[in-house]
């Protein structure tokens, strides 16, 4: 492993390449209006204070982050030129770029980038409040240059600085007043490559071309309309007239994929999820018998048919996850397959747990009734919530559906605990300790607190690999502590990991680079050209 | 009767709306407690998660901390200066929030109802005229199936056929957000989306708008008022415009004013399937993330329209039937 890093291709290098690759630079003509379908409409266009999902379909076209990260979640330059670790991980220098310019004209600088680390994320961003938390400070010698001073090496930190992740805002602005309930958290401000020009509620949001973004020549569209539309119906007839180009994450229903994927106007893509990496799970009630016995939860992971559900509930969109961290981390070596539950004769295997554990059929042909908790996330999830009663009921086990709301739900879930078995939805995020840790680490049984360890298992030894791991600067002994932690957590079985979800995006064959990092429609768009 | 006493009636009914509405806001205040989960908890949800400390930060900044009594109180006390609050969830204050979607939701409201009321009056008119010939069976068919279908399937079914097919309406929307016309094209643009919403939420209401009619213009010719008319020699044309038309539309009026707290509802629906900037669909998504002060905002806003509504109504009773007094 290098102790220094340092991230070479520039923009202008990235387009030689493009040249070369045989990519015709005139085709890249300037101009045209994509519209975009983001599903729900955003509660506010504030990325520095909540990370809902479709905030950063939107802001991540007007914010710039420090970094911005290839299809193999290496880190390339955006608003830092260039950046460099020390050997003891705890010193990170970044040189930052001279002709970046805020929306209003004025310039970025390493003020700025103090700013927004220690005033804003590392204060009120809901996941900045973790991954930042080992940086003490923010140095800033001079304008183009900000050095963050860690109190202890947290690697994961280099994978979450792109726009959409943690923004670099201007302090001349956000600085003035409260940052919770700012005047601009409905009208940001970036540097990116387009501008905020009008939010109308319930209709869109609009983005105008930046004409003094940094990126020479770019970006090439006019504007980027952002529409909501709260029909699923209504959104697949907009992409089928034309009205609008663009959709992701589940904003067309599965079985509408495949008709749109049809039409000559239309390409489907599963690119431009693998820095979200969703995993499609189920939670086991850990303190509730019979659920407290391995054997059990073993014999449910068997039972559980994710073939069935990937082709029949997602339409074949998603692979059957085999551990909690995703396959998309395999470049990286944090993937390594756990505990094999989908072997041939997995339903034998479960019977036999299930008789081992002290549970026999009874004369009805069931072992034992329980409830089964569904994500109130839409049609999918309950025909989900559906194929699990099938697979269980296989085994013996008679489980009725409950289905609620989403308040309610997580009230249930990850404050009363009332709940034994819940479908549930996680994104790895960028690194496992930002989004894996936090489903089975004992730090995170918190009541109250969303999305965090509801299965209320833990050990002090897969605590230990975690924390480990979690300060670990080198890749190789991470990748070999992620190999014990998930050989240990797939075999105690807390939680099931069913399948790792990927989303169809479509977009219109008139528009082309639109999806060009892992973040896909959390991308900026400043690639994206009408033909 | 007219002027100065009706000023008066108006005023006196203006400030009988107070109790009403403070009413409604406490009711509704009281209620929304019982549903289970806060705020904060959907905040953190749609953020993916978020540590206890920025929970209990969230529950802070709402006054989600105090006792709902005291809760209750500062809100009250809040609206006596027309000051609403603010949605945390959205980031602004709810008077603003509301006022922009004021005027699509009037727009949908007021076109709807002038539609069906025209339409329906029309239909029901002609089917008591035509009273048991085809003509009238045929009306009468074709109200009871507008009535019983549901609105979401007649809006997909008009955006299949108006929109993709035939190329003649946009799907959704309420203006052309690559072209953004301003002017009189604007004008023009908007009223282009606004045909098949309004279209769909009409179909209902001008079906029971034409069945009243007819049960209520046959009723009235029966009636003996009619029979003196005629003896009077006035020709069918006169008692049927002249008399019975307007005796006969009462009923629709009180109806009317009645569906309009209905309307506000039945537009959730719509504005989802067009993607109509609408309250309704401001009340369906804050109602979901348990976003109070917005959701007891759009109630007092549409306790107020019903009730100016209501009031409309009795001014216009006055008005149809000069035997109905003030007082």
């Amino acid at each position: 492993m290098l102790n220094k890093r340092r991230a070479l291709s520039g923009a202008l290098g990235l387009a030689l390449a493009a040249l070369i690759a045989g990519g015709p630079a005139a085709a890249q003509k300037a101009g045209g209006t994509l519209v975009q379908i983001t599903q729900p409409e955003p509660p506010n266009l504030a990325p520095y204070i909540s990370t809902s999902g479709p905030i950063g379909q939107v802001t991540a076209k007007v914010f710039d982050g420090l970094l911005e990260y290839d299809f193999d979640l290496k880190p390339q330059p955006s608003l830092a030129e260039s950046f460099e670790v020390s050997a003891d991980g705890k010193t990170i220098t970044f040189k930052l770029r001279k002709n970046a310019k805020f929306h209003d004209g004025k310039p970025f600088t390493s003020a700025d980038v103090q700013f927004t680390v220690m005033e804003v994320l590392k204060k009120n961003h809901p996941r900045g409040l973790s991954t930042f938390a080992e940086v003490t400070t923010v140095e800033t010698p001079d304008p183009h240059t900000a050095i963050f001073k860690l109190q202890r090496p947290a690697p994961y930190l280099m994978t979450a600085l792109s726009g959409y992740e943690s923004p670099m805002l201007p302090k001349h602005i956000y600085g003035e007043g409260d940052i919770k309930t700012h005047p601009n958290a409905n009208k940001p401000v970036g540097t990116g490559p387009f501008k905020f020009v009008e939010w109308r509620r319930g209709e869109f949001v609009r983005l105008d071309k930046n004409k003094d973004y940094w990126r020479e020549g770019m970006p090439y569209l006019d504007r980027i309309v952002v529409r909501f539309i709260a029909d699923s119906s209504t959104r697949t007839a907009a992409l089928e007239k034309g009205e609008a180009h663009v959709a992701g994450f589940g904003a067309v229903p599965y079985n509408d994929v495949k008709k749109l994927a049809a039409l000559p106007h239309l390409d489907v893509t599963t690119k431009g999820y693998e820095m979200i990496s969703p995993i499609v799970e189920l939670v086991l009630n850990t303190k509730l018998p019979p659920l407290d016995n391995q054997k059990v939860r073993q014999a449910i992971s068997y039972a559980v048919d994710r073939k069935f559900m990937i082709d029949n509930v997602w339409f074949g969109f998603g692979k059957p996850a085999m551990a909690p961290i995703s396959s998309n981390f395999a470049p990286t070596g944090y993937y390594i397959p756990g505990v094999d539950y989908t072997v041939a004769d997995r339903i034998e295997r479960a019977n036999r747990l299930l008789d081992e554990a002290g549970f026999p059929k009874k004369a009805d042909g069931f072992r034992f009734e329980l409830i089964h908790d569904i994500t109130p996330y839409g049609e999918e999830w309950q025909r989900a919530g559906e194929a699990v009663q099938q697979a269980l009921a296989q085994v013996g086990i008679k489980a009725t559906l409950r289905y609620e709301d989403v308040a309610k739900w997580l009230k249930r879930v990850y404050t009363d605990y009332d709940f034994a078995i819940s479908s549930n939805f996680l994104y790895n995020l960028a690194d496992p300790v930002l989004g894996v840790h936090r489903g089975f680490h004992s730090r995170l049984i918190r009541p109250g607190t969303v999305f965090v360890n509801g299965s209320r298992w833990s050990s002090p030894e897969t605590d230990a690999f975690m924390d480990q791991a979690t300060i670990e600067t080198d890749q190789a002994k991470r990748g070999a502590l992620y190999k014990n932690l998930i050989a240990k957590v797939t075999e105690a079985s807390p939680v099931i990991y069913v399948l790792e979800l990927t989303f169809p995006t479509i977009i219109n064959t008139q528009f082309k680079n639109v999806i060009t990092t892992p973040l896909g429609i959390y991308g900026n768009y400043a690639t994206a050209y009408k033909e | 009767m007219r002027g100065a006493p009706l000023v008066r009636y108006i005023l006196r009914r203006l400030l009988q709306v107070v109790p009403v509405v403070l009413g409604v806001v406490i009711l509704n205040f009281l209620l929304l407690q019982l549903a289970p989960g806060d705020l904060a908890t959907v905040l953190a949800g749609e953020a993916g998660g978020a540590p206890k400390e920025y929970i209990d930060q969230l529950r802070q900044r709402f006054g989600q901390d105090q006792p709902v009594v005291i809760q209750l109180f500062n809100y009250l006390r809040n609206l006596l200066t027309l000051d609403l609050g603010y949605s945390f969830r959205q980031s602004a204050p709810v008077l603003d929030l509301l006022l922009d979607r004021l005027w699509p939701t009037l727009l949908l409201m007021v076109t709807t109802l002038v539609l069906s009321l025209g339409i329906g009056l029309l239909m029901g008119l002609l089917a008591a005229l035509w009273v048991r010939t085809w003509k009238d069976h045929a009306i009468s068919v074709a109200a009871i199936i507008f009535y019983a279908t549901p609105l979401f399937w007649v809006g997909l079914m008009l955006i299949l056929v108006f929109s993709i097919y035939l190329d003649w309406f946009p799907t959704s929307g309420m203006e052309d957000v690559v072209a953004f016309y301003e002017g009189w094209d604007r004008v023009v643009d908007i009223a282009h989306h606004l045909v098949l919403p309004s279209i769909t939420l009409s179909l209902f209401y001008l079906a029971l708008y034409a069945r009243l009619m007819r049960a209520s213009m046959l009723e009235q010719r029966g009636l003996e008022y009619v029979t003196t008319a005629r003896a009077k020699g006035l020709t069918e044309r006169q008692i049927t415009l002249r008399h019975v038309l307007r005796n006969a539309l009462l009923p629709i009026v009180t109806i009317a004013g009645v569906q309009v707290g209905g309307l506000l509802g039945g537009s959730v629906i719509v504005e989802s399937v067009f993607a109509w900037p609408g309250l309704g669909q401001l009340a369906y998504q804050s109602l979901f993330a348990r976003d109070f002060n917005l959701l007891l905002g759009i109630f007092f806003m549409s306790a107020c329209l019903v009730v100016v509504v209501n009031l409309i109504v009795d001014v216009i009773y006055v008005l149809l039937d000069p035997r109905i007094r003030i007082g």
